[in-house]
């Protein structure tokens, strides 16, 4: 039996076996990958944190123009990091100081301690591009193998990659993390889904890692073909590079008979790996806080929130040396709780990221997040998980337009009913973001399925 | 003495009812009679086939969401009057129609909110009503005569 870690939990590899561990709160015979790191002490661990942020603002101070540029400025050196705390004297990173330091500028490190570059695709201009060193590697790795194991994957594991490689620090960073954990990558890339399913059969893959809209497509062009998911290997689905609605999750699980978490990362602080679900919290995701220092900020003053509330959730990596970044602002929102997880781990977790700032979308001058969108659809038996936002100027005025799949199996012979189900929905979603929706009913499979990061929004308005 | 009809989800865009209708065409079900109204954005498109079994399993397998239906097949003389006729029977039975279209000339199909009711009605007037098998005999024989 392929994935077997250690005696006594062989029987942990069968399918939905460690969900179902998890939920008896079995948590003692689920593996962790680093526990010394993972379930260190609370205290302790604060004392690494300090340690290492003490050297790594020495280390970026001296190393890196730009940020000692920043620092003098504010008056602040590296001396002055006495406590944690101290990182608010500490200047913000933003997205841009990576596009105006194109490509090398905020590099720590001269190219010859490069071993690996990658590019973040710029949705205006400039892309930003990261260099890793050996040492870096190693860290990406470890935070990679930790989370696909807290996922429940095990050495001995075969795992297909659905990411695209690439530039992209989603396939290589998963590719090295599984690797390092004892799996059999298959570097299948994106695209050719009917060969993924082939591939899934005839190889025994039990790990896919895919966007969760490609697994999606992956699961509905597999049901066309015949293949039968319940049967099949596959056990784990490892999702990544775009936020991962919960009902789409649930749909995936329940379709394909595997058990899915889905990690966070950000290319300018890592890549993925940042922080991971584990089977204990799943609406959450545990921090390698060894690696990163959080914070949680009001993202129009830039103070911290109240422990426990949601704000935009500010990073700096403890250990990078190739592209060292201080208190990096991911314009991302959410919470984050220290209180002790059943799973064992100490490490604090964050709530998944529905939101990024950046997603909002100002509709006759109403905050619109496309998060409460797919929570009023999931709600809905009559349609998909699936939707599209239009966002279009009508006689000078923002218009709203959503598209939702009917459910093959919610098909009425009256247009009355469909009509007034197409209304109904309407109404929820008024009900929910304030604003007059049009909503547009369209056949299963209508709204696009795409490889990579699902497109949901096209924002057609004159600017 | 019901037939079977398919209604498909339509989308107000090109290359719909082509998809839908090569999906019959490779599953070898014959379109016998269809309906398509102009509804917006969103439609629902109705077919009569010689074979509504293997059409339908045909169409789920493809992903297009559609349900099967039992309407009624009716089939008139061709004088003037006679549409007249069987609409005013309804009429006076009260029942409602909810769509109806022809068939083939003088074969018309009708939806209404009492499908017995109207089925009674019509019968007593001695209308004759046609079958599902009527259908795929007449779909046989054509191409008997053909082949």
């Amino acid at each position: 039996m392929p994935g077997s870690c250690c005696a006594g939990a062989a029987d942990l590899t069968e399918k939905g076996a460690m969900l179902a561990a998890a939920q008896a709160g079995r948590f003692a015979e689920l593996p962790i990958f680093d526990r010394a790191a993972e379930c260190m002490p609370r205290e302790q661990l604060r004392a690494l944190q300090l340690e290492k942020l003490q050297r790594q603002v020495a280390y970026t101070y001296r190393n890196v123009p730009h940020y000692r540029a920043a620092m003098d400025e504010l008056g602040v050196s590296p001396e002055d990091i006495r406590t944690l705390d101290d990182v608010r004297r500490l200047p913000f990173t933003d997205k841009t100081a990576l596009r105006d330091t194109y490509p090398y500028g905020l590099f720590a490190v001269g190219l010859e301690d490069i071993i690996e570059l990658h590019a973040s695709s710029g949705t205006t201009g400039k892309p930003i591009v990261v260099g890793y060193t050996r040492d870096d590697m190693d860290v990406w790795s470890d935070c990679i193998a930790r989370l696909v194991q807290m996922a429940g994957v095990v050495p001995g594991d075969i795992a297909q990659m659905a990411f695209g490689y690439g530039m992209f620090t989603g396939g290589f960073g998963l590719h090295y993390g599984l690797q390092k954990l004892g799996c059999a990558m298959i570097p299948a890339g994106s695209g050719n889904t009917e060969r993924h399913i082939s591939m899934i059969g005839d190889y025994g893959t039990t790990v896919l890692i895919a966007t969760p809209s490609y697994a999606m497509h992956i699961c509905e062009v597999g049901e066309r073909m015949g293949f039968d998911w319940e049967r099949s290997t596959l056990r784990v689905g490892l999702f990544g590079g775009e936020p991962c609605p919960p009902a789409l999750k649930a749909e995936i699980e329940s379709r394909m008979h595997i058990v899915c978490t889905d990690n966070y990362g950000l290319t300018e602080v890592m890549g993925p790996g940042v922080s991971g679900e584990c089977l204990a919290s799943r609406d959450q995701q545990h921090i390698a806080e060894d690696h990163f220092l959080w914070e949680v900020v009001d993202p129009e003053t830039g103070e911290p929130v109240a422990e426990g509330e949601v704000g935009e959730l500010v990073l700096t990596p403890l250990d990078k040396q190739g592209i060292p970044v201080l208190r990096y602002r991911t314009h991302d929102l959410t919470r984050v709780t220290c209180e002790p997880c059943a799973c064992g781990r100490t490490h604090a977790r964050m709530d998944k990221v529905r939101v990024r700032s950046d997603d909002m979308l100002i509709i006759r001058g109403t905050n619109v997040f496309p998060s409460q969108i797919e929570d009023v659809l999931a709600g809905i038996d009559e349609v998909t998980p699936h939707y599209h936002i239009i966002v279009e100027t009508v006689g000078g005025m923002d218009a709203l337009t959503v598209e939702t799949e009917v459910r093959p199996d919610k098909m009425t012979d009256s247009f009355e009913q469909m009509d007034a189900m197409r209304r109904r929905i309407a109404e929820k979603l008024k009900g929910a973001l304030l604003v007059g929706v049009n909503v547009r009913l369209v056949e299963p499979g209508g709204i696009e399925r795409t490889m990579g990061k699902a497109k949901h929004i096209d924002d057609m308005r004159a600017r | 003495m019901t037939v079977s009809q398919i209604s498909v989800f339509a989308q107000s865009k090109p290359g719909h009812l082509a998809r839908v209708l090569g999906v019959f065409e490779a599953a070898g079900a014959n379109v016998r009679g269809f309906s398509v109204a102009d509804t917006g954005e969103f439609g629902i498109t109705r077919f009569i086939l010689d074979r509504p079994d293997i059409a339908s399993a045909a169409l789920k397998d493809a992903g297009f969401a559609c349900v099967e239906t039992q309407v009624l097949c009716l089939k008139l003389d061709d004088e003037p009057g006679e549409l007249a006729r069987v609409m005013g029977i309804l009429a006076e039975t009260g029942v409602n129609v909810l769509y109806s279209y022809s068939m083939i000339s003088t074969y018309i199909i009708i939806a209404t909110d009492d499908i017995a009711a109207t089925k009674g009605a019509l019968e007593a007037q001695g209308f004759a009503l046609v079958r599902q098998d009527d259908i795929a005999r007449a779909s046989a024989a054509r191409l008997g005569s053909e082949g």
